[in-house]
C-alpha cells in the first residue's frame, strides 16, 4: 500500500485529499486509522477501568464492614449479596474479576492499546501503522475478549472465584471452585486477548523498525516510544505462554485433560510456572510505557533534555531482559525447588537496578529546570514517587526469607497498587491529559485537573499506604472477613479507614471522568502545540488527520532538545525534531532493502 | 516511470525512512509473528517434556499405542510440502507463473508456481486427513485426552502389559498427546486455507511476479515453521 | 511489498529434501531397531530432530543467508524456552 501523497491546495484538510470519503462506519467505527483504533480502544478501557472500580468499591465495603448490607446492594442477585450483604462466593468473585478487568482490560490496553497505537506512528513521522487493517482486528478482538470476560457475571455460578491467577487445580475443577461456565470463558477471553495483543505487538515492532523517518534514527527515537517498542516485544513472547497455559486449562476443564490436577499425575505448579512466566514480563508491560511517557512529560515539564538519554534506554531494555528470569519471585511459598528460590531472589533483587537508573535521571531532568508543573507534569511527579514507594515495597519481597511471611498478605497488594495505581494509572492520567489536545483537538480543564490530581494524591496515599501496615500485621489477601481472625481484629480500624478512604478516591475520579467527557464538547480549542513540546506529533494540527503527514517529515534531531543554544537564539526554549534550522542538512534516504 | 525504477520503488517500504530491518514490513511481521508461535508451542511442549519428566512411572513405549509407521508417512507428506513449497518460491522468483511446461533436453516437465503450490497445499491436505483418521482411529481404541477410556480395547491391553502402555500416566499421555498434535493440525488447517485463499485469488490469476510476490514467500515461512514444529513433535511424541 | 532478488546461489532444495528424508528414516530406524541404551537413543533422536528441524530453518526459511537482525528474531524465544523448561524441570528433582 504505497501512500503517494500529492498536495492538494485548498482540498480536504491535510492529508485526507488522496482517499475517497469514507462512511462514517469506515472513518469511526471499522476505522483502520491508528488514532481512531487508539481512540476506540481509550473508550473502552476506560469503561473497563469503572468496572474494575465499582468491583474494588464492593470488596472495600465488605473488607471494613464485614457482614453489612452494602448501601445499593439490593440490585445485586439474591444468589450473590441477599438483602444487600455480601456473601464470600461474591466475594472472591469480586476478588479475582477486579484483578482480571484491571490488569487486562483495563492497564493493559490504556498504556497500550491506546498509546501505542496513538502514539508510535506519529511520533516516528509514519502516516500509519504497517499493517493498518491487522490493527483493526487487534482493537476488536480485545473489545470481544472483553465482552467474553463480562459475560462470565452473568452465567449460572457467577464469575470465576479462583483469584486474578487462576492457580490450577482450583480453577480447572468446578467442584473445587464452584465456578463452571465462566472459568470456560475466561480462558477463551484469555485466549482471544491474546490473539489481539500479538496481533498489535507484531504491528508495533514493524512500524518502529521499518517505518521511521528519514532521520529518526534508533537513538532519536522518544522515549515513549522505545519503551512501546520493548514493551511489545514483551508482549508478543509472553502472552502465547499465557494463551498456551489457558488453553491447558481449558481442556482440563472440559476434555478431561489432568495437566494440572495432582490426583491424576498433574503438576498444579506447572501452571504456577507457566503462569508467572507470562506474569512477570505482564506487568513490565504494564509499566514501562508508563516510564516511557513519563519521561516525555518530566522533559517537557522541566524544559530540559532527559538526563541520561541512552541509560533510559538502556534501562528500558535491562528490565525487559532481566524481567524474564524473575518469575520465581511469585512463588516463593509455592513450595518450588529451594535452589530456584535462591537464583530467583538474586535476579529480582538485580532488577531494582535498572528501575533505580531511571527514577534518578527523572529527577536528574528535573533538577534545576525551569520547571511547569502543568496537570500531566503533576502526575508524572507523582508517578514518581508513588511508584519509587511501590519499587522500594519490592525489594523488600524480593529477598525470600522477607517475602515468607509476606507472601499473599496486604502489603503485596500494597506493592500492586503502588505501581500499577500509583504508578501507571498516575501516568496515565498525565499521559490521557497531555496528549488530548491530539486526540480531540480540545484541552482538558487545567484547574479540575489540578484538583483531581492532589484530591487523588491525598485519597490514594490514605487508601493505599496502611495496607503495608496491615499486611504487615498479618492480614492475608482475598479473605472474606478479617475480623474472624483474633489478631486480626485490632488492625479492623485501619480497615475501615482504607475504606472510606477508598470511596473517597472513587469518588474524586468522578471529576477526572466530568473532565474528560465535558472537555470533548466545551473544552478550549487547544493550539497546535499546546505544551510547546519538540515531539513530531505536534507539528501536525490538532487533532491530527487522516494520514497524519502529506509528506514525511524528516528529522533533524533528537526529541529533547529544550533550552539548548540554538533554541535561546530562535526565542524559545524548544526545539520541535521535525524543525529545520538554517545549519540543519536534510537526512539522506534510507538505502534500498539490501538484496540476499 | 521504468521497469528498474518502478521495481525499486516498489522495494522500498512505502515511503522513505530509515534502514531498519533491510526487508519489506510484511516478512518482518511474519517473522515476529513466528516468534510468537515458538512461544505458544513452547508452553505445550515444554509441559509436555516438564509432566514427562516429572514423571515417577514411565511413559508408554513408542509405538504402543501411537501408530508410527502412519505416522513416519505423515512426516514424509508434510517434508514434501515443505519442499514444494520452496520449490513453489523459486519459481516465482525466475518468474514462473506456469503449471508445467515442457523444457528442451528436460524429460521432466518444469513446474512452475501453480504447480508447486497445488503440490504443497494437497500434502498439507493429505497431512491433516491422515491426523484426523488416526485421531478418530486412536479415540476409537480407546485412547483419549483423559487417557484410556473405561472398557476400551486399549484399556485392556494396558491391563494385561502395564509397563508398556505406561498405564499409570495414561491420563497425562493422553492429555500431551492430543493438545500438542492437535494445535499443530490447527497450524496446518489454517495454513492450508491460507494457501488455498492465495491460490484462488492470486495464484490462478497470475498477479504474482518476480517484483511481487511477498505473499508467496511469508505463508512459506509460516509454512516452514509449521513443518519445524511437526519435526520436533515427531520425534519427542512418537519415537521418544 | 517485494522481496528483493536474490544474489546467493540458490541451495540445492531436493538435496535438502532428500536428507531431511533419510535422518527421518534413520531416526525411526534408531528409535526401533538399535539395540542402545535409552539415554543414548534419547539424545542421539534430539540431535537429529534438531538437526533436521536447522536445515529447515536455514535452507527453505533461507535464514543462512539472511542478516542477522532477522536471524535475531527467531533465535530470541529460544533461550527462553530453555529457561522456562529448565526451571519448571527442576521441580523434579528436588
Amino acid at each position: 500500500m504505497t501512500h503517494v501523497a500529492h498536495a492538494k491546495p485548498g482540498a480536504h484538510g491535510g492529508g485526507d485529499a488522496h482517499h475517497a470519503p469514507m462512511s462514517f462506519w469506515q472513518k469511526y467505527i471499522f476505522s483502520t486509522d491508528h488514532k481512531i483504533i487508539g481512540i476506540q480502544f481509550l473508550f473502552v478501557s476506560l469503561f473497563f477501568l469503572l468496572v474494575g472500580g465499582l468491583l474494588a468499591m464492593q470488596i472495600r465495603w465488605q473488607l471494613g464492614f464485614p457482614g453489612k448490607p452494602m448501601p445499593g446492594g439490593s440490585i445485586l442477585p439474591q444468589t450473590m449479596a441477599p438483602g444487600g450483604v455480601i456473601l464470600p462466593e461474591y466475594y472472591i468473585q469480586l476478588v479475582t474479576m477486579h484483578g482480571t478487568f484491571m490488569v487486562f482490560f483495563a492497564i493493559m490496553p490504556l498504556l497500550v492499546g491506546v498509546y501505542a497505537n496513538f502514539l508510535i506512528p506519529l511520533k516516528i513521522g509514519a502516516h500509519d501503522m504497517a499493517f493498518p487493517r491487522i490493527n483493526m482486528w487487534s482493537f476488536w478482538l480485545a473489545l470481544l475478549a472483553g465482552l467474553i470476560m463480562f459475560a462470565g457475571f452473568f452465567v449460572p455460578d457467577g464469575a470465576p472465584r479462583a483469584g486474578w491467577t487462576m492457580y490450577a487445580p482450583l480453577s480447572a475443577r468446578p467442584d473445587l471452585s464452584g465456578v463452571g461456565v465462566a472459568q470456560k470463558l475466561w480462558s477463551v477471553s484469555i485466549v482471544v486477548l491474546g490473539l489481539s495483543s500479538v496481533m498489535g505487538s507484531v504491528n508495533y515492532i514493524t512500524t518502529v523498525i521499518n517505518h521511521r523517518a528519514p532521520g529518526m534514527t534508533w537513538f532519536r527515537i522518544p522515549l515513549s516510544v522505545w519503551a512501546l517498542f520493548i514493551t511489545a516485544i514483551l508482549g508478543v513472547l509472553a502472552l502465547p505462554v499465557l494463551q498456551g497455559a489457558a488453553i491447558m486449562l481449558l481442556f482440563d476443564q472440559s476434555l478431561g485433560t489432568h495437566f494440572f490436577d495432582p490426583v491424576a499425575g498433574g503438576q498444579a505448579l506447572l501452571w504456577q510456572h507457566l503462569f508467572w512466566f507470562f506474569g512477570h514480563p505482564e506487568v513490565y508491560i504494564l509499566i514501562l510505557p508508563a516510564m516511557g511517557m513519563v519521561s516525555e512529560i518530566i522533559a517537557n515539564g522541566s524544559r530540559k533534555p532527559i538526563f541520561g538519554y541512552h541509560s533510559m534506554v538502556f534501562a528500558i531494555i535491562g528490565i525487559a531482559f532481566l524481567g524474564w528470569i524473575v518469575w520465581g519471585h511469585h512463588m516463593f511459598m509455592s513450595g518450588m525447588n529451594p535452589t530456584l528460590g535462591s537464583t530467583f531472589m538474586v535476579s529480582t533483587l538485580l532488577i531494582a537496578v535498572p528501575s533505580a537508573i531511571k527514577v534518578f535521571n527523572w529527577m536528574g531532568t528535573m533538577w534545576r529546570g525551569n520547571l511547569r508543573f502543568h496537570v500531566p507534569m503533576l502526575n508524572a511527579v507523582g508517578f514518581v514517587s508513588m511508584f519509587t514507594i511501590g519499587g522500594l515495597s519490592g525489594i523488600f519481597m524480593a529477598a525470600t526469607p522477607v517475602d515468607i511471611p509476606l507472601h499473599d498478605t496486604q502489603f503485596i497488594v500494597a506493592h500492586i497498587h503502588y505501581v500499577l495505581f500509583g504508578g501507571s494509572l498516575f501516568a496515565l492520567f498525565g499521559a490521557i491529559t497531555f496528549w488530548y489536545p491530539k486526540m480531540f483537538g480540545r484541552m482538558m480543564s487545567e484547574p479540575l485537573g489540578k484538583v483531581h490530581f492532589w484530591l487523588t494524591f491525598i485519597t490514594y496515599n490514605m487508601t493505599f499506604f496502611p495496607m503495608h501496615i496491615i499486611g504487615m500485621g498479618g492480614q492475608m489477601r482475598r479473605i472474606y472477613d478479617p475480623t474472624i481472625y483474633d489478631f486480626l481484629k485490632p488492625q479492623q480500624p485501619l480497615n475501615v479507614f482504607i475504606s472510606y478512604s477508598a470511596f473517597a478516591l472513587f469518588a474524586v475520579q468522578l471529576l477526572f471522568a466530568f473532565n474528560f467527557l465535558w472537555s470533548l464538547k466545551f473544552g478550549k480549542k487547544a493550539p497546535q502545540n499546546p505544551w510547546d513540546d519538540n515531539g513530531l506529533e505536534w507539528s501536525l494540527p490538532n487533532p491530527a488527520p487522516h494520514g497524519n503527514w502529506e509528506k514525511t517529515p524528516n528529522v533533524y534531531r533528537g526529541p529533547y532538545e529544550f533550552s539548548s543554544p540554538e533554541a535561546e537564539a530562535r526565542g524559545t526554549d524548544f526545539l520541535p525534531q521535525s524543525l529545520k534550522l538554517p545549519t540543519d542538512h536534510d537526512p539522506l534516504p534510507a538505502p534500498l532493502p539490501a538484496t540476499h | 516511470m521504468t521497469h528498474a525504477t518502478q521495481t525499486l520503488d516498489q522495494m522500498r517500504p512505502p515511503f522513505p525512512a530509515e534502514t531498519g530491518s533491510g526487508v519489506y514490513s510484511k516478512k518482518l511481521g511474519m517473522w515476529v509473528f513466528l516468534a510468537s508461535d515458538v512461544m505458544f508451542f513452547t508452553a505445550l511442549i515444554g509441559s509436555y517434556i516438564i509432566l514427562r519428566f516429572g514423571m515417577s512411572t514411565p511413559w508408554a513405549k513408542p509405538g504402543a499405542v501411537l501408530n508410527v509407521p502412519l505416522t513416519g508417512v505423515n512426516t514424509f507428506l508434510l517434508i514434501c510440502s515443505s519442499v514444494a513449497m520452496v520449490k513453489a518460491y523459486a519459481a516465482i522468483a525466475d518468474g514462473k507463473k506456469y503449471f508445467l511446461r515442457k523444457v528442451p533436453g528436460k524429460t521432466l516437465q518444469d513446474g512452475g508456481l501453480k504447480f508447486w503450490l497445488l503440490v504443497t497445499i494437497l500434502c498439507g491436505a493429505a497431512f491433516v486427513s491422515i491426523q484426523v483418521v488416526e485421531y478418530i482411529k486412536l479415540i476409537g481404541e480407546g485412547f483419549t485426552p483423559a487417557g484410556y477410556r473405561e472398557g476400551s480395547l486399549l484399556a485392556e491391553h494396558a491391563a494385561a502389559d502395564p509397563i508398556k502402555y505406561g498405564l499409570g500416566v495414561a491420563g497425562m499421555y493422553g492429555s500431551t498427546f492430543f493438545t500438542m498434535t492437535g494445535f499443530h493440525g490447527f497450524h496446518v488447517t489454517c495454513g492450508v486455507i491460507s494457501m488455498l485463499y492465495l491460490y484462488f485469488t492470486k495464484v490462478l490469476p497470475e498477479k504474482y511476479s518476480p517484483q511481487d510476490y511477498a505473499g508467496i514467500e511469508i505463508i512459506g515461512l509460516y509454512w516452514h515453521f509449521v513443518d519445524l514444529v511437526w519435526i520436533i513433535l515427531f520425534t519427542i511424541v512418537y519415537l521418544i | 511489498m517485494t522481496t528483493p532478488t536474490t544474489t546467493h546461489v540458490r541451495p540445492n532444495y531436493m538435496l535438502i529434501w532428500l536428507y531431511l528424508f533419510v535422518m527421518t528414516i534413520a531416526e525411526v530406524l534408531l528409535a526401533f531397531e538399535l539395540p542402545v541404551s535409552r539415554n543414548l537413543k534419547l539424545i542421539l533422536l534430539l540431535i537429529l530432530a534438531l538437526w533436521k528441524a536447522m536445515l529447515v530453518a536455514l535452507f527453505f526459511m533461507h535464514l543462512k543467508f539472511e542478516r542477522w537482525r532477522l536471524r535475531i528474531i527467531f533465535i530470541v524465544p529460544l533461550p527462553l524456552a530453555a529457561i522456562l523448561i529448565t526451571a519448571a524441570i527442576m521441580e523434579k528433582v528436588f
